[in-house]
């Protein structure tokens, strides 16, 4: 194991995914120590106030500790227009590490690192804290998938024969079933006593459980060719059972692949889980995650006037690229075959 | 070499962000010059006179006159009309397409909002008695006369039978019983309903459709007559009466109106309307797509919502379009408070006991008014382009209860009202008087990103009570169901659209048995007289109000009907949102109204 982290460590890509990756984990594991607001804060003054803007030089030209102004919402009815306007009165100066908070201002002052949304929440702070939700829901599938399709296919391949048969027609009729029908037919039926992170959560697994198939047909070809090996007959002479071939000495020689097809197919449910809250199927308001939030910069006049609501998009891309870019090269690494990025 | 690009890399990322770090303070120069373009004051024509010139009644516009040729292309959100059947059509889209084909006897005055003569030359009032004079020598796209024939073809063949919408049967009938119609002579008919029936005038503006072309159909039974004229029907076939005629139908991509040259009315100089060639409708997907063909210049007219109004606002001045504000929307936005306290089939209460001890306590549902700050949702979720509501009849109603003045968010009233409704505030938390936590659900349709906002809002307000909400979005769908079918919900963030002119529309949502009674939905033949009193007092208003005739004497009922909804708040309203239009300055003689929007003269607008 240590050996793939050094490997990945000599490829520059990789290198620079697995850092980025790295980052993105920490960070949303301490939220609540980075964020500078809490997951409930709002400010219904302040719906789209903009970024706030963060001064190291004052106005007379000197060196200054970093400092902020408030911004003041004012409406101008003939235009049906909300203009925010700094209120230059009184300086907030930046405090780090008080409050139990790493980044924080001087009471009565606003920091918006990213500006705020709609219901005036802080768009930075969120992004952490709907990170959590955005960046593990990948491996609650994993967890679901691999289990199943490892010994699924690892069954399939090694009995062969009409057992064989009967287990990859099955497979291939769950891989049959219409997965985002099913969605929204869940959507719909789900009960409402759940919230939404058991709803999601819920639809995550239901998502799982149709997706081992593709999976396992993959497991069944390789333990197909695996099991002619010399070292299984030598299993099989001894006396040891099928179960312990197959979970001792078939399966672990799957290990590469396995490997490589977790990494890649993290991001599919990263992209999963921003697509259906985007749809309103997913994670639901006032909890945050990524693809709830950015649902709304879908409006025409947020995209133009508000970009900083397209910053969990950004996210979601580094994400997902950084997860692309680390399972091509662990390919690469572990697969002895496969000729090396040059 | 490559080193040293490396170091070259590092050194300018690094001067980067020292630059990003270091920011000088210099005031923002904020230089947004308030310049609004001057308002064109509108001057309203007269309304229409009747003109007879030889043997032939016209209908004499009063607008200015105007060039005639051009197009007019305008959108229709959604998936495109899904019949030209103006006897079937069940959603909006179809019946504007229809509407544009088929007039019906009478219409609304766009100003007014009284009735006034269309089809008919005039209607005659005397007791029950509403006698019917036709114009002469008006003719269908054939050629054919229009007569009382093809009046009394369309009421007693189709409406009173019931075919394609059975919507209008309903709202024909008085008591459960449809009026009389007899034929007096070829261009005079009379309707005699079995009482005074106040909304049965506006009924008459059903529209009235050919009966040598529609007989055919709707002999062979109300299921052939429901299949005709679907939109892939040869628009050249269409035998229609309309200012427009049906030119082509693309699905969903457009719909082609060509003028009608034989149409009724007429200008100042006696010249036949409409003025515009062609009318095209855009079928779009959604706003936002709307929104980008108006900017391509595709569309010639755009609805504004929210945060859009601003920024159309600023670049108007140097723009090609006019916009216009019609004043608050019929729509409203509100919170429902589930009264209901029966049981289903198997003896289990729709909402549990402890709650429906709090819903049904008025003190309570005061207090959730009183705690609601409208005035945030409307400047964050309408952006300022919407008026805090209070009342059942939506702001531009003519039977608006003007009393009803509304109140503020005041925390210390709300709190005040729960005390006096036996709830305890402790650590900021709120138990009833037997010491249960106050905890319920706040359902509203997902995938909506006002009504999300909104319930976040509502949310925030109620905890602030010390109460506990669980929001929960939901797929309409299931949403519906719980309100109609299986009543489990607490409360629900909805929307509804009502008439400004007619409140005995609202006789769905206000009587103890209508289907959209959601607040204390009973089932369909619910025998047993559970209601509040002042529910039977709404029945009541309902059915008198109905049987009055003038204005003057159904205006304090139905003051009366919002006073109760005021004060028994089972509907706690939130905000209507304002109408805004912008419309291209080549389009001329375009008089918007708060009742009829922006278009709603397309046989009197012309083009530039």
């Amino acid at each position: 194991m240590s050996n793939i982290i050094e490997k990945i460590f000599e490829d520059k890509f990789a290198k620079i995914a697995f850092l980025t990756l790295l980052f993105l984990y920490t960070v949303i594991l301490f939220a609540n120590f980075i964020a500078p607001y809490s997951n409930t804060y709002s400010n219904r003054d302040m719906s789209y106030a903009p970024p706030s803007k963060i001064y190291t030089i004052d106005e007379s030209g000197r060196l200054s500790w970093p400092y902020t102004y408030n911004y003041i919402r004012e409406y101008e009815p003939s235009l049906m227009q909300t203009v925010y306007k700094q209120d230059r009165s009184k300086k907030y100066y930046i405090k780090l590490l008080t409050n139990g908070h790493l980044l924080s201002v001087e009471n009565g002052g606003r920091l918006y690192l990213l500006g705020t949304d709609i219901n005036g929440r802080d768009v930075f702070s969120r992004l952490l804290y709907g990170g959590r939700i955005s960046m593990t829901v990948g491996f609650l599938a994993l967890l679901i998938v691999f289990p199943i399709g490892l010994l699924y296919g690892g069954i399939s391949g090694y009995f062969g024969g009409i057992v064989d048969t009967l287990m990859m027609r099955f497979a291939e009729a769950v891989m049959a079933i219409p997965s985002f029908y099913l969605l929204i037919i869940l959507a719909a039926i789900l009960p409402g006593g759940m919230t939404s992170v058991q709803r999601f959560a819920l639809i995550v697994v239901i998502l799982a459980l149709i997706g081992w198939a593709g999976f396992a047909r993959v497991v069944r070809g390789m333990v197909l060719s695996i099991k002619n090996e010399e070292f299984v007959l030598a299993e099989k002479t001894i006396g040891a059972s099928d179960l312990r071939i197959i979970l001792k000495h078939i399966l672990p020689q799957t290990t590469s692949y396995v490997i490589i097809a977790m990494t890649l197919s993290v991001p599919s449910y990263i992209l999963a889980e921003s697509g259906l809250s985007f749809l309103g199927l997913g994670i639901q308001q006032p909890d945050a995650s990524w693809g709830n939030m950015l649902k709304e910069a879908q409006e025409f006049t947020n995209i133009l006037y508000r970009p900083w609501l397209l910053t969990p998009g950004l996210l979601i891309f580094t994400a997902v690229l950084s997860f692309n870019l680390l399972g091509d090269s662990i390919r690469d690494i572990l697969d002895p075959k496969s000729q090396k990025r040059t | 070499m490559k080193r040293f690009i490396t170091t070259i890399i590092v050194i300018s990322i690094a001067g980067l962000v020292l630059v990003a770090c270091i920011k000088r303070d210099v005031p923002e120069k904020v230089s947004v010059k308030f310049k609004t373009p001057d308002l064109e004051e509108i001057i309203y024509p007269a309304d229409e006179k009747n003109v007879t010139i030889d043997g032939v009644d016209y209908l004499q516009s009063q607008a200015p006159c105007g060039k005639f040729g051009g197009e007019l292309v305008i959108s229709t959100i959604g998936e495109g009309p899904k019949t030209f059947n103006p006897c079937n059509t069940k959603d909006a889209t179809s019946s504007t397409m229809a509407g544009m084909m088929y007039d019906g006897l009478v219409t609304t005055n766009p100003r007014t909002g009284r009735v006034m003569p269309l089809l008919a030359k005039s209607v005659e009032i005397s007791g029950n008695d509403y006698i019917v004079n036709l114009r002469q020598g008006v003719k269908w796209t054939d050629g054919t006369l229009i007569t009382a024939d093809d009046v009394m073809y369309t009421y007693k063949e189709i409406v009173f039978k019931g075919y394609g919408n059975p919507s209008a049967m309903d709202a024909m009938k008085v008591d459960g019983q449809l009026p009389d119609l007899v034929k007096l002579d070829n261009y005079t008919v009379k309707f005699t309903t079995s009482k005074p029936f106040a909304p049965f005038l506006r009924q008459l503006s059903y529209p009235i459709v050919p009966k040598h072309y529609f007989k055919p159909y709707s002999d062979k039974g109300e299921s052939v007559f429901n299949a005709f004229l679907t939109p892939d029907t040869n628009p050249k076939e269409i035998v229609s009466g309309g200012a427009f005629k049906l030119k082509e139908y693309v699905a969903a991509q457009r719909v082609v109106f060509e003028r009608n040259p034989d149409y009724y009315k007429i200008n100042l100089k006696n010249e036949k309307l409409p003025y515009l060639n062609k009318l095209v409708y855009l079928i779009v997907g959604d706003s936002n797509n709307e929104i980008l063909k108006f900017e391509a210049k595709e569309i010639d007219a755009l609805a504004l919502r929210g945060s859009n109004v601003a920024r159309y606002k600023l670049k108007e001045a140097a723009s090609d379009y006019i916009i216009y504000n019609l004043g608050p929307d019929t729509g409203t936005l509100f919170l429902v408070i589930n009264l209901n306290s029966r049981r289903d089939k198997n003896c289990k209460p729709y909402v549990e006991p402890k709650k429906q001890c709090w819903f049904l306590n008025r003190d309570f549902r005061a207090a959730i008014d009183w705690a609601i700050d409208r005035e945030s949702m409307v400047r964050n979720i309408a952006s300022g382009v919407a008026e805090p509501l209070f009342t059942a009849e939506s702001l531009n109603s003519i039977y608006l209860n003007k009393y009803i003045k509304g109140h503020p968010c005041d925390l210390d009233v709300a709190q005040k009202s729960l005390e006096k409704a036996g709830f305890v505030l402790k650590n900021g938390i709120l138990y009833d008087s037997c010491g249960n936590r106050v905890e319920f659900d706040l359902y509203t349709n997902a995938g909506n990103l006002e009504r999300e906002a909104l319930g976040v809002m509502v949310k925030q307000d109620l905890e602030n009570l010390g109460m506990k909400v669980n929001f929960k979005p939901v797929e309409f769908n299931s949403l519906v169901n719980k309100l109609t079918n299986t009543h489990d919900w607490d409360m629900a963030i909805m929307g509804l659209t009502g008439s400004p002119l007619e409140p005995h529309d609202g006789k769905n949502v206000w009587t103890s048995s209508g289907s959209l009674h959601m607040f204390n939905q009973r089932p369909a033949g619910y025998a047993i007289d559970d209601r509040f009193d002042w529910e039977k007092e709404l029945d009541k208003i309902f059915s008198e109000g109905a049987l009055k005739l003038t204005y003057e004497e159904r205006k304090p009922l139905y003051d009366r009907y919002q006073t109760i909804i005021y004060n028994q708040k089972p509907i706690i309203y939130l905000y209507s949102p304002i109408r805004i239009t912008a419309v291209r300055k080549k389009v001329k003689n375009v008089f918007p109204t708060s009742l009829s929007g922006l278009l709603y003269n397309l046989d009197e607008i012309y083009i530039q």
